[in-house]
């Protein structure tokens, strides 16, 4: 069995490679693999009916519980049969239908058989995903088929559609098997149908399956694809939408109907839906001119009367059902077939163009006569015996099975409508068309499709002898089988009979007024399901367009609003649901003494006011005061330590801020609007509550000893006052050590961002300007005089490039500031430059002694570093970037490895001369003159973390500042020069 | 240290935990991870003292050599779990090192070998990325570097970094240590998100995004932690889940809306990593800046680790209050499905188009987060690695089909058109890629979603799997949508250029094709090897905590 399926794909595989050596022959011999799957199934035939199912089930994925079962009953042989018997037929067919240089005719065979392959693992599956797999790949085949004339656009949408319905349908089967496996406890078809659950989960299970089926076998809604698929070659519509894929749907019908037939939901949907396609479809195949469309809606009808059939769930009916099954196939594929020999022969497919054929093609016209006699269900032809019994099932049923009869009756009086239309339109002599010319096809090409009428022909009085085989599968339907129903040609004189006849004449009277019927449907024509179909897809666009541009619109504001709003609803739920307000925590106080209450509303303010200015300058400065209000909050808590840090902190930021905007433009570039600015102010306000709030009930939620009550103990021990500092540098100086390290890669990241230029020149870039040592600069007078406005301001030569090396030999100076000689006139201030050179010498002062107090009291090497830091700021400020230059006449990098080596040291220090690394020591000298000293190891430790500061702001000074400057000026050199060659 | 301060410290505080001697830690367990940063610190060592003209090969052979060792030893590692436990709890129980945790590093390994392949790919064309990344997008200067053929080989030990993240953060046991592996996995990216060689000032845009909205989520995360701690008074796994299952850890009274934000705050912080619907924002800007190759890493490892650590965050120490947090994620995957394969309809570029598809899958996935149970945690791992995979694939060919002019990769769908007339390999491979993203048979893509819809529908959540489904529907529209524009239009005028591709990205095509083809026909050894074999009789709507090592 396995071997048998594997050969298809082996087939398929080898199809493009047979198709280039043997041109269209080689469907012939593709032919052979599904010729030798019917011999196969004919041969376990007889074991098969006699009630001995043929099996196999291999292990796939057993964690999933999916296998590899397959497994053939009497539906599945039937089933299998047609799949197999046909794509032999179609196979040879094809080999006639196409010519040897039919663009991609290599990929055309491969997917056919493919199909094949898939269609008959499809019927013998026995495992629901297993049965899942081979319904999509005969999807994709299908769409690969259809979609064969790619050059065609009409062909590639309707393969679209076909592709687009039939996935949606599928994927929705998934969840109903998945449903029904899981519900079941097993995924294997034969045990579900052995031992069916039941329940509401159940039930919904089995509509969505259906909806799976339904739309596979093209019912109504789901109708639409399969006239679109038409387009597809002849071939194809022969096999896929006559005998093969359309059967799919039906076939998981027969399949669960066993199972769940008396379920009413299966019931009014499979019968209710079935009736209902039969008509509608009928009704619009008799106003089709072209003979294609006019059998696919056929086929819609025929499908619909098959589905109502098989799902009643009734023995009788079972019975009929899959008798019709087999009667539709032997009819509707020589049809097919025929459609596609006139085609071939005269170029067109259109009724009104078509004329005489019945005597330029004997051979054909005989073949359509059988099958269009068997599928209007005349005798003695087997759709005849077929329609009769299934008349006879709803003979003496319940009221919904009389409406069902009634409705069936309805479809079969359009049946034999259109049936007859066929014929004539396709054959008889038109008086007002000319006798169509024909070149008269091979025996080859006509041969597939008369073995098919000359079945259907047979099946009529053989009825008798297909009956013992069919009922295998009908008594496996356990409702209604009290009298069982017989298949046979001549059921006698009953009600069948008589509906039959009036069938027969009703058929008869449509096609007598053929024209007033055509111009009935087209008045009444329902809306086109295409054009819904396409308005859906339409609108499914034009709101991802919408969607997208409310949600994706590229600002980050946006993006973070909608965070931060989810995050609010999120925890706030919990919060208020579980009243956390009623958590124990310590009382809410509104402030320990009334005057923090005034840094913590400018605080606020100043927040506030952020939103509000256009200026970039502003909003930092305003950002800046809401630091300084924290600093000052935590002055009046008790810290002063923190809250000069702090302050100092904000000081430099803001500086480094000011430096950093000099490049960007004063405002912001997009002004908020006010709409959404009031949006963001109450996001901000919600998403600050929160934080607040569960910041608060966090730590309220502690029990635990605070860490904090044994600081002060601690730092007696080790020998200093300040908490804070002794912390940084001491208890903790682990933690310290590895913050400077990040300062100090900070640094260095910052300045390569800046440096980029020199430190990493490519390596075919030019050599580095030479550099000119800097105490030059003293020695040339200010150049630029107020005489010559236009002259280029005085630069010292060869330090337009901040210098690699540069050495420096300090020397006395006469001006106060040298290096403010460089800057141009305008951007000097007298006063400026006064009151830094006269504080420079404090600051440092002040600086010196923070970091040697630190240890007792307030200060420490951070904040004194920092100090330091802002001196050379202010001289920077006023002297620009040389004097920055020579005021510090070590690098940067040199500052902060020297730190980083200093605080290292005596980490290690510790170690040699200790007990472990970091330990410390404490030393009290008695100087002579100074007096009492009281020195501790750490305060080394904190002169490196003094030194590293100090490298880092310098670092900051120099990238973000002066070499800022040097753009600026770069920039404004380059714009002159532009002006002059233009002048 | 003093000494003295210390003792005086440790008298002060009730209960002081003082190591004696060096941690007895089971280095071992931890290989993987060890070489991994071992190999990103020799990396680092490397651009300083390495010769400029051998730097890269070094990089790619240290780089290359140790995620290789590291995937060996976290093979071997499979069988140094007990038979019986669940895994080995090592380094104060801060690290678990059970079945998810090696099925994922081993995952995350071979994924990240694929994507360092793509990034050392330099064939025919330059790198994916900036020639120098500090130089002014469009200046003189970096005309220069590209001329003289400059390059960062940086990257490499900046994603072996991110690798050692993506490492711990499924394997942590403990809330602070899984928000180290975040934000170590979580830097280095934002980084190499701003390194592309075209259009890079998008590509910096990008990247900034993904820091601020990162270093947001990071801080939800971290509040979350703190609320989670506040309740149970610990941040281990195992104390949480003791402490949530015990409805509190009798440190604080009445402390249910504590857990509850305190879940709700961690979940958005992992949900911003996984990228589900509301927090997938960053995912199509990010995606579509970043060079390819990290693309291709971020949506494979980084979607792998992260959702490492949601099944673990969700299953071990939240896995007692299912029912509190499951309505969340029912919400959050819906939304997820839904929007993003609505969204993913309109778009007109491959890589953003792959971005939301990688929203889409993220909500397939939380569907299995949501069943809460061993087929549902099986099922998840599953469909992560069957997704890495193909999406790895997937991005090697988008790095190949070029632009005619500038040569900078032809995004736009429209320029894809007719892709399998010039070039039928490689339009075969993305078609096949995308097949299995919408989860045709026999892909690995079907095996995964039928993994999670299955695990889903156990659990009792059969709208969200129909809801799914549909998604996976609309999904499926537009990747076939694609394959018709690539196979049956006709190829466009000014068509793209195929680079031919070289041995590393050929190699990754061909490793993301034969995983996705033997994952969809034979899942057996995969899902019998490495997964957890989910317990027979487990009740639905607990989560199964004995999957993982507490």
């Amino acid at each position: 069995m396995l071997s048998v399926l594997a050969a298809h794909f082996v087939a398929a595989a080898l199809a493009p490679f047979l198709v280039r050596w043997w041109g269209r022959n080689a469907f012939l011999a593709l032919a052979l693999v599904p010729a030798a799957t019917t011999l196969w199934a004919l041969l376990c035939a007889p074991g098969v009916v006699a009630g001995d199912p043929v099996g196999v089930n291999v292990a796939w994925a057993p964690e999933y519980r999916m296998s590899l079962a397959f497994r053939m009953d009497v539906l599945g042989l039937v089933m299998t049969l047609i799949a197999a018997g046909i794509g032999t037929l179609i196979l040879v067919y094809c080999a006639r239908y196409f010519s040897d240089d039919e663009p991609g005719l290599g990929r055309f065979a491969g997917v056919l058989t493919a199909f094949a392959g898939a269609m008959l693992g499809l019927v013998l599956a026995d495992d629901l995903v297993q049965l899942f797999i081979f319904w999509e790949l005969t999807t994709v085949f299908s769409y690969l088929l259809i979609g064969h004339n790619t050059e065609r656009r009409e062909s590639r949408r309707a393969a679209m559609t076909a592709l687009t319905v039939t996935t949606l349908g599928g994927l929705t089967m998934l969840v109903g098997l998945i449903m029904l496996g899981e519900a079941a406890g097993t995924y294997l078809l034969s045990e579900i149908i052995a031992a069916p659950p039941r329940g509401a989960a159940v039930t919904v299970a089995l509509v969505l399956i259906l909806v799976g089926a339904l739309s596979k076998s093209a019912l109504l809604p789901f109708s639409l694809w399969l006239p679109a698929a038409m387009q597809a070659p002849t071939p194809v519509s022969g096999y896929l939408h006559a005998a093969a894929m359309v059967k799919a749907g039906v076939y998981l019908v027969a399949r669960l109907t066993p199972a769940y037939g008396d379920t009413p939901a299966w019931q009014v949907l499979t019968v209710g839906v079935g009736v209902a396609t039969m008509i509608l479809a009928g009704w619009k195949a008799l106003r089709q001119y072209d003979l294609k469309l006019l059998l696919a809606y056929g086929t819609v009808s025929q499908l619909g009367f098959l589905t109502a059939l098989l799902g009643a769930g009734t023995r009788d009916a079972a019975l009929a059902g899959i008798a019709m099954l087999c009667a539709h196939a032997l009819f509707k594929a020589p049809l097919f077939l025929v459609v596609g020999i006139i085609d071939h022969s005269t170029g067109t497919r259109d009724l009104r163009e078509l004329s005489g054929l019945r005597r330029s093609m004997p051979a054909v016209w005989w073949i359509s006569v059988l099958a269009v006699a068997s599928m209007a269900g005349l005798p003695p032809l087997f759709g005849f015996a077929a329609k009769e019994s299934a008349f006879a099932a709803f003979e003496h049923g319940p009221a919904w099975q009389t409406l069902a009869l009634v409705g069936m009756v309805v479809g079969t009086v359009f049946t034999v409508g259109y049936s007859l239309r066929f014929l004539w339109g396709a054959f008889l002599d038109k008086p007002e068309v000319p006798t169509t010319p024909v070149h008269a096809p091979g025996a080859l090409f006509v041969a597939p499709a008369a073995v098919l009428a000359a079945l259907s022909l047979l099946g009529g009085p053989f009825a008798s002898a297909l009956d013992p085989i069919l009922a295998g599968y009908a008594d496996t339907v356990p409702w209604g089988g009290a009298h069982p129903a017989h298949l046979a040609l001549w059921h006698g004189f009953g009600t069948p009979l008589v509906l039959t006849a009036v069938c027969l004449a009703g058929g008869l009277l449509l096609f007598s007024r053929r024209g007033e019927v055509v111009w009935l449907g087209n008045r009444l024509a329902l809306p086109d399901p295409n054009r819904i179909y396409r308005r859906v897809l339409a609108a499914v666009d034009t709101l991802a367009i919408q969607v997208t541009g409310i949600t994706q619109r590229g600002s980050l504001p946006v993006y973070l609003g909608t965070t931060l709003v989810v995050l609010v609803v999120l925890s706030g739920v919990p919060i208020l649901t579980g009243r956390l307000w009623e958590i124990e925590a310590p009382p809410v106080r509104l402030w320990d003494s009334p005057i923090q209450f005034v840094p913590a509303a400018v605080t606020v303010i100043a927040a506030v006011g952020v939103l509000f200015v256009r200026r970039r300058l502003f909003a930092v400065v305003l950002v800046g005061v809401t630091g300084y209000g924290a600093a000052t909050l935590f002055m009046f808590q008790g810290a002063p330590d923190l809250a000069l840090t702090q302050f100092l902190v904000e000081t430099v930021s803001l500086v480094v801020f000011v430096l950093v905007l000099r490049r960007l433009p004063t405002r912001f570039t997009t002004p908020v609007l006010r709409g959404r600015r009031r949006i963001n102010l109450l996001i901000g306000a919600a998403t600050g509550t929160l934080v607040a709030v569960m910041a608060y009930f966090a730590l309220a939620g502690r029990r635990a000893e605070t860490i904090s009550s044994g600081y002060p103990a601690a730092a007696e021990e080790a020998g200093g006052k300040n908490i804070i500092s002794t912390i940084l540098v001491d208890l903790r100086a682990w933690d310290t050590m590895g913050e400077i390290s990040v300062l100090a890669v900070a640094a260095a990241g910052v300045a390569s961002l800046m440096f980029v230029r020199r430190r990493a020149r490519p390596v075919r870039g030019r050599m580095g300007v030479p550099v000119t040592p800097l105490p030059a600069i003293s020695a040339v007078e200010p150049a630029g005089a107020p005489a010559e406005p236009n002259a280029v301001p005085w630069r010292p030569s060869g330090i337009a490039v901040a210098p690699r090396q540069l050495r420096i030999r300090p020397k006395w100076n006469p001006l106060w500031l040298p290096g403010a000689a460089a800057l141009a006139r305008e951007r000097r201030s007298v006063i400026f430059e006064v009151t830094a050179r006269g504080l420079f010498p404090v600051i440092v002062l002040l600086s010196v002694y923070l970091l040697l107090t630190g240890h007792t009291s307030i200060g420490g090497g951070f904040a004194g570093g920092i100090v330091a830091g802002l001196g050379l700021m202010v001289r920077y400020l006023a002297g620009g970037r040389y004097e920055l230059y020579a005021a510090v006449h070590a690098q940067p990098g040199v500052l902060i490895g020297l730190g980083l080596v200093i605080a290292a040291g005596t980490a290690l220090g510790g170690a040699v001369f200790g007990t472990e690394i970091l330990d410390g020591g404490v030393f009290d000298l008695h100087i002579p003159v100074i007096g009492h000293l009281h020195v501790t190891t750490s305060l080394l430790f904190d002169f490196g973390v003094y030194l590293l500061v100090i490298g880092l702001i310098l670092d900051i000074l120099r990238s973000l500042g002066a070499r800022i400057d040097e753009q600026l000026e770069r920039e404004a050199r380059d714009s002159a020069e532009a002006e002059e060659v233009t002048a | 240290m003093n000494h003295a301060a210390y003792s005086a410290l440790e008298t002060t505080l009730a209960a002081p935990v003082i190591t004696q001697g060096p941690p007895d830690i089971d280095y071992g367990l931890l290989s993987p991870m060890l070489v991994i940063f071992a190999a990103g610190v020799l990396g680092v060592l490397a651009e300083a003292f390495v010769p400029r003209a051998r730097r890269r090969v070094t990089q790619l052979v240290l780089a290359l050599g140790a995620v290789l060792l590291a995937f060996v030893l976290t093979v071997s590692l499979v069988g140094a779990l007990p038979a019986d436990g669940a895994g080995i709890v090592v380094a104060f129980a801060t690290v678990a090192v059970d079945r998810p945790t090696l099925f994922l590093q081993g995952t995350i390994l071979v994924l990240a070998l694929a994507s360092l392949l793509l990034i050392a790919e330099h064939g025919q064309e330059e790198s994916s990325f900036a020639a120098q990344a500090a130089a002014v997008p469009g200046s003189e200067e970096e005309r220069e570097h590209v001329l003289a053929g400059s390059q960062h080989t940086e990257v490499y030990p900046l994603v072996l970094f991110a690798l050692l993240g993506m490492l711990l953060f499924p394997a942590a046991n403990d809330f602070l240590t899984m928000f180290i592996a975040l934000e170590v996995m979580s830097l280095p990216l934002y980084l190499l998100c701003g390194l592309a060689r075209r259009r890079r000032l998008f590509s910096q845009e990008a990247a900034v995004k993904y820091f601020l909205l990162g270093a947001f989520s990071s801080a939800f995360f971290l509040f979350g932690i703190a609320l989670v701690y506040g309740y149970a008074g610990s941040v281990n796994f195992a104390d949480v889940a003791e402490a949530v299952a015990g409805g509190g850890a009798g440190v604080i009274a009445n402390g249910e809306p504590l857990l509850l934000a305190g879940i709700a705050l961690a979940g958005v912080g992992l949900l911003f990593k996984v990228g589900a619907v509301p927090f997938h924002n960053w995912k199509p800007d990010v995606y579509q800046g970043a060079p390819t190759p990290i693309t291709a890493l971020m949506a494979s490892c980084t979607l792998v680790a992260a959702f490492g650590a949601l099944l673990r965050v969700f299953y071990v120490p939240f896995g007692g209050s299912v029912w509190e947090w499951r309505p969340m994620m029912w919400v959050v995957a819906i939304l997820t499905m839904v929007a993003a394969a609505v969204i993913a309809v309109t778009q007109r570029d491959i890589k953003r188009l792959l971005a939301y598809s990688s929203v889409v899958h993220a909500g397939f996935i939380l569907t299995a987060v949501i069943a809460a149970s061993p087929e549902g945690l099986a099922g998840a791992m599953f469909y992560l690695a069957a997704y890495g995979f193909t999406t790895v694939g997937a991005f090697a060919v988008v790095t190949l089909v070029r632009s005619r002019e500038g040569g900078g990769e032809a995004g736009d769908l429209t320029q894809w058109a007719g892709l399998g007339r010039t070039s039928p390999v490689l339009a075969g491979a993305l078609g096949l890629f995308l097949l299995a993203f919408a989860g045709i048979p026999l892909t690995s893509g079907f095996i995964g979603k039928f993994a999670v819809f299955e695990a889903a529908v156990a659990a009792g959540a059969t709208p969200l799997v129909v809801i799914g489904v549909l998604s996976s529907a609309v999904t499926a529209f537009f990747y076939v949508r694609i394959i018709v524009l690539m196979f049956f239009a006709e190829p466009a005028e000014e068509g793209p250029r195929v680079l031919r591709p070289g041995g590393p990205t050929g190699v990754v095509i061909a490793v993301g094709v034969a995983a996705t083809v033997f994952l969809g026909v034979y899942p057996g050894p995969v899902l019998d090897t490495m997964l957890p074999q989910p317990a027979e009789a487990e009740v639905a709507g607990e989560a199964p905590t004995d999957m993982f090592a507490r």
